[in-house]
């Protein structure tokens, strides 16, 4: 097959996974009990009327699927998917404010936090693993997995918690929150001089907690590719141990992790919820939470959508960076 | 092969020596960074209304109190917002005709006096001199006027809609003056007068319907109260700036922020480092805190109860239109067996266990801090596992097969076993040993509890007006107006969804219509202790304990609280913000 025909049949499965996950959002949240005009958080000492008031404003009087009295497209489906196509999220309805500008100021924190966390975790899991599978049964492998492993079981809150109490505390830095309320920074770098301080403890909680996963599976994608017949070959040459690692192994060795680093990053935008939670950093995770306990349907819609288009993006990536790495897959 | 490791490993060692400098490198070393201080304005007199501390000193100007949230405000509009994060604001940002103190009693704010006219209907309000909108424009009883009919003619006003109903006209014959006439007497005025927040005509006129208004951000929230906002980070703080010349109450401090902390842990945390100065610490901390030397804890009143809902709607009551199924187990509408739940309930236990102390046993739907609407004349259901017992065997549920569970009179296919739920989200904390407590205590007299808990918003749909439930626990946060829970057990309000029990007495419907309409307050208590009788005896609710507020305050960063020790705790409202100044 040639490639651009498997590009575009990739690309089209993503545009129709987006449609598919644009439908299911919208059914998803409707099927679960509750009602948005009075639900948790709202008063329930609401009148009858002003909940009514509520329901009209946010469009909850109309039916749900196909309009049976008037105009048949004047239901909720089709006023979410025609908004959509135009490009509107709507308004949120615990915030009174548009989807779309919660999203791109929760969006923003959160990709700060969370790319310089998995960053941070792929890089260091990555080395570990490399140098545990190239050190196989020595002291330093079987640390390197029992650290891996022990942080992967790690409970985020709790490590978390724990690097709260312990840097605030012995290091003075933020409990919590993304910049210091209040002050007037001098220059662009004091702020963000500010803004790292802040993020120190809930990154380095996620280097952490992400780190384990990267470890375990580059050892164990490295010793299987160690153990094949050219490294043998290779080392019959008379090659380097760092050729041998860096040109053989460790190339053929990269395809699962590829997998892997995609997936996660794809997950980004979803956040990494209880470290925002115990950080109280202001991210998507936390506004997903929140916004289901709310019943904020237009907000969960819209950050279902985000967090589904990037994951399929991220897929998509991994799917053409895999192709270019092993030319087999294509086929 | 030695050359990967070594790189490997410095690697590492340089990532994290990367990290820990960023630690040591802050520039105010250990400590949190101290936020910049607005400029103050050079206005040091001390306000008459702020009584100086305790040294007898002119109280200091200047400081920032930073105060810990658990969660953010909703919306910055007044009808857009439903949380009290949202309302600690506008009380400080906003001025209201008259106020309530600490002892729940009204008193002045932007009206210096008023008076209701000999058929109750026509209230006249005399506004103070002198008082300003945030932008520099003067305020008039023309905003006020505008203020109470725009929101009575909007559709919906989020909780604020309802104090302005059966308004019949506005006059103001001149600038101070404000005449408020209503269709009939409301004995509820302090709320209402209370709750409306005069808002800035030349700002909310531009307005045409609801719609539009409830979608007005109101980022620069234009009010008259002594603080104005500064800056505001969606989910992370909002900053207000005390307005120095204020007519009534300017503040000491120069500023206040709230700001947000998702967990509580974080939040006593920062409280102990010095990164905020005030905070509402969970009970399990209490006695931790207490031992700081520089943290001061006040535990005081809360308008809030706790309640254990009993399903007692009759089928004949069923608001089947409103999607009532009204399922509850027989024997919840007899109410001998209420009153043997009630017997079997040990209210200290739950005080002792979920409240660590903190709380006093509950008994009506007037807290005590409703001041002297609340009947202490009632004398509760006394727990007693025997009384319980004796009176379930003369109703006639008897265990007649011996597996410890009671059955309905004459029927013994149905056991006197019940759906227990509660908002799992809500009880995070506590929920589970709730649970068990009230298990065991029921178990006691043999009935059985089936939990199931569930998040709020399921609880909503099958409590009210559905009706499809046994027991809940639940809670509610009162009004300042004491009957604003009574009208909860009411008739009229099983179709609504408020209701919660299905509870219908039309002895009880009527003192409630007769308490709305009386003005006279010794009258009016005298009706709201009546109601809270009858509510005792026929036992729609349980009501286990009212929860007291607790907060704890950096004492070597501000002084000159005021805490009545009978009344209500509020130190990050507008009475202690206005009068705290900075220790020197």
């Amino acid at each position: 097959m040639e490639r651009s025909d498997y590009v575009i049949r990739r690309l089209g499965w993503a545009i129709f996974t987006i449609f598919f996950v644009v439908t299911l959002n919208f059914f998803l949240f409707r099927v679960l009990p509750g009602d948005p005009a009075k639900s948790g958080a709202r008063d329930p000492r609401l009148t009858r009327e002003a909940q009514e008031a509520i329901r009209v404003r946010f469009g909850l009087d109309k039916p749900l699927l196909i309009n049976m009295t008037g105009d048949p497209f004047d239901s909720q489906f089709f006023r979410y998917f025609g908004n959509l196509v135009r490009g509107d999220l709507g308004m949120s309805y615990n915030f009174s404010r548009p989807v779309a500008d919660l999203l791109r100021e929760r969006l923003v924190n959160t990709v700060l936090l969370v790319m310089v966390g998995q960053t941070l975790a792929i890089l260091i899991g990555l080395a570990l693993g490399i140098v545990a599978a190239w050190r196989r049964g020595t002291a330093l492998d079987a640390a390197a997995l029992v650290f891996g492993l022990f942080t992967w079981a790690l409970p985020t809150f709790f490590l978390g918690i724990i690097l709260l109490i312990v840097g605030s505390t012995l290091f003075g830095l933020p409990v919590g929150g993304i910049r210091t309320p209040g002050a007037a920074y001098a220059s662009f770098w004091d702020e963000w001089f500010d803004i790292g301080r802040h993020m120190l403890l809930p990154s380095l909680t996620l280097t952490i907690i992400f780190l384990g996963e990267f470890l375990l599976i580059m050892r164990s994608s490295l010793l299987e590719t160690l153990g094949d017949d050219y490294i043998l070959t290779a080392r019959a040459k008379g090659l380097s141990d760092a050729r041998i690692l860096l040109d053989h192994a460790l190339k053929n060795a990269l395809l699962p992790v590829v997998t892997i680093i995609a997936l996660t990053l794809g997950f980004t935008v979803a956040g990494a919820l209880q470290t925002e939670a115990v950080f109280s950093w202001p991210g998507l995770g936390s506004a997903i939470v929140e916004a289901v306990s709310r019943r904020d349907y237009p907000m969960l819609q819209g950050a279902f959508l985000l967090i589904a288009v990037s994951v399929v993006l991220a897929n998509l990536a991994a799917d053409l960076v895999y192709s270019w790495l092993d030319p087999r897959v294509k086929n | 092969m030695s050359r990967l490791r070594a790189s490997g490993a410095a690697w590492i060692i340089l990532l994290i020596a990367a990290l820990l400098a960023g630690c040591g490198g802050t520039p105010s070393g250990g400590g949190a960074t101290q936020p910049t201080t607005a400029p103050g304005s050079g206005a040091t007199a001390a306000p008459e209304s702020t009584a100086p501390p305790a040294s007898g000193q002119t109280p200091a100007t200047g400081g920032v109190l930073r105060v810990a949230r658990t969660a953010a405000p909703d919306s910055l509009n007044p009808g857009a917002a439903y949380l009290s994060e949202a309302f600690d604001l506008f009380v400080l940002v906003y001025d209201t005709l008259i106020t309530t103190d600490l002892l729940n009693q009204p008193q002045p704010q932007l009206a210096k006096e008023w008076s209701v006219s000999d058929d109750q209907r026509s209230w006249t309000f005399k506004l103070h001199e002198g008082a300003m909108w945030h932008d520099g424009k003067p305020l008039t009883a023309e905003d006020v006027a505008f203020t109470f009919n725009m929101i009575k003619e909007f559709d919906s006003f989020a909780l604020i809609k309802d104090f302005t109903t059966s308004v019949e006209t506005i006059e103001t014959p001149d600038p101070t003056t404000v005449i408020i006439t209503f269709e009939q007497p409301v004995a509820n005025w302090v709320e209402r007068f209370n709750g409306v927040f005069i808002l800035p005509k030349h700002v909310w006129e531009q307005f045409p319907d609801t719609a539009t208004a409830l979608e007005f951000e109101n980022r620069e929230m234009i009010g008259s109260g002594p603080f104005k906002m500064v800056e505001y980070r969606q989910g992370e703080f909002t900053r207000l700036a005390a307005v120095k010349d204020h007519y009534l109450d300017p503040p000491n401090i120069d500023e206040v922020i709230f700001r947000v902390f998702t967990n509580d842990d974080a939040a006593v945390q920062a409280l102990r480092a010095g990164e905020v100065d005030l905070a509402s610490p969970p009970n399990t901390v209490i006695r931790a805190l207490q031992s700081e030397a520089s943290i001061k804890v006040e535990i005081g009143n809360a308008l809030s109860l706790s309640d254990i809902i009993l399903n007692v709607t009759d089928p004949e009551n069923c608001p089947t239109e409103a999607g009532g199924k009204c399922t509850g187990h027989p024997a919840l509408r007899d109410v001998r067996f209420r009153q043997a739940l009630a017997h079997a309930t040990d209210k200290q236990q739950f005080i002792d266990v979920l409240l660590l102390g903190l709380g006093e046993p509950g008994i009506s739907l007037v807290t005590p801090g409703h001041g002297e609407a609340f009947n202490d004349n009632l004398q509760d259901y006394a727990y007693d596992v025997a009384r319980a017992n004796q009176i379930l065997d003369e109703a006639g549920y008897v265990d007649s097969n011996g597996d410890g569970v009671r059955e309905m009179p004459g029927d013994p296919a149905t056991p006197l076993k019940l759906r227990f739920t509660y908002p799992s989200d809500q009880y995070a904390g506590d929920g589970p040993r709730f649970s068990d407590l009230l298990s065991g205590m029921w178990k006691q007299i043999g009935v059985e509890l089936a939990v199931q808990p569930f998040d709020a918003d399921t609880v909503t749909s099958i409590c009210c007006p559905t009706f499809d439930f046994d027991v809940i626990r639940w809670g509610w946060g009162a009004g300042p107006d004491p009957a604003s829970l009574l009208y909860i057990t009411t008739t009229e309000q099983i179709p609504t969804g408020i209701s919660e029990t299905g509870y219908s007495n039309p002895e009880y419907d009527a003192l409630f219509v007769e308490q709305g309409k009386t003005v006279d307050e010794a009258k009016r208590i005298e009706l709201l202790h009546k109601m809270q009788e009858i509510l005792l005896r026929d036992v729609p609710y349980i009501i286990p304990y009212y929860p007291q507020n607790v907060e704890a305050y950096r004492s070597d960063r501000f002084q000159g609280w005021l805490i009545e020790p009978d009344g209500l705790l509020s130190l990050s409202g507008r009475i202690n913000l206005t009068r705290v100044s900075a220790v020197q």
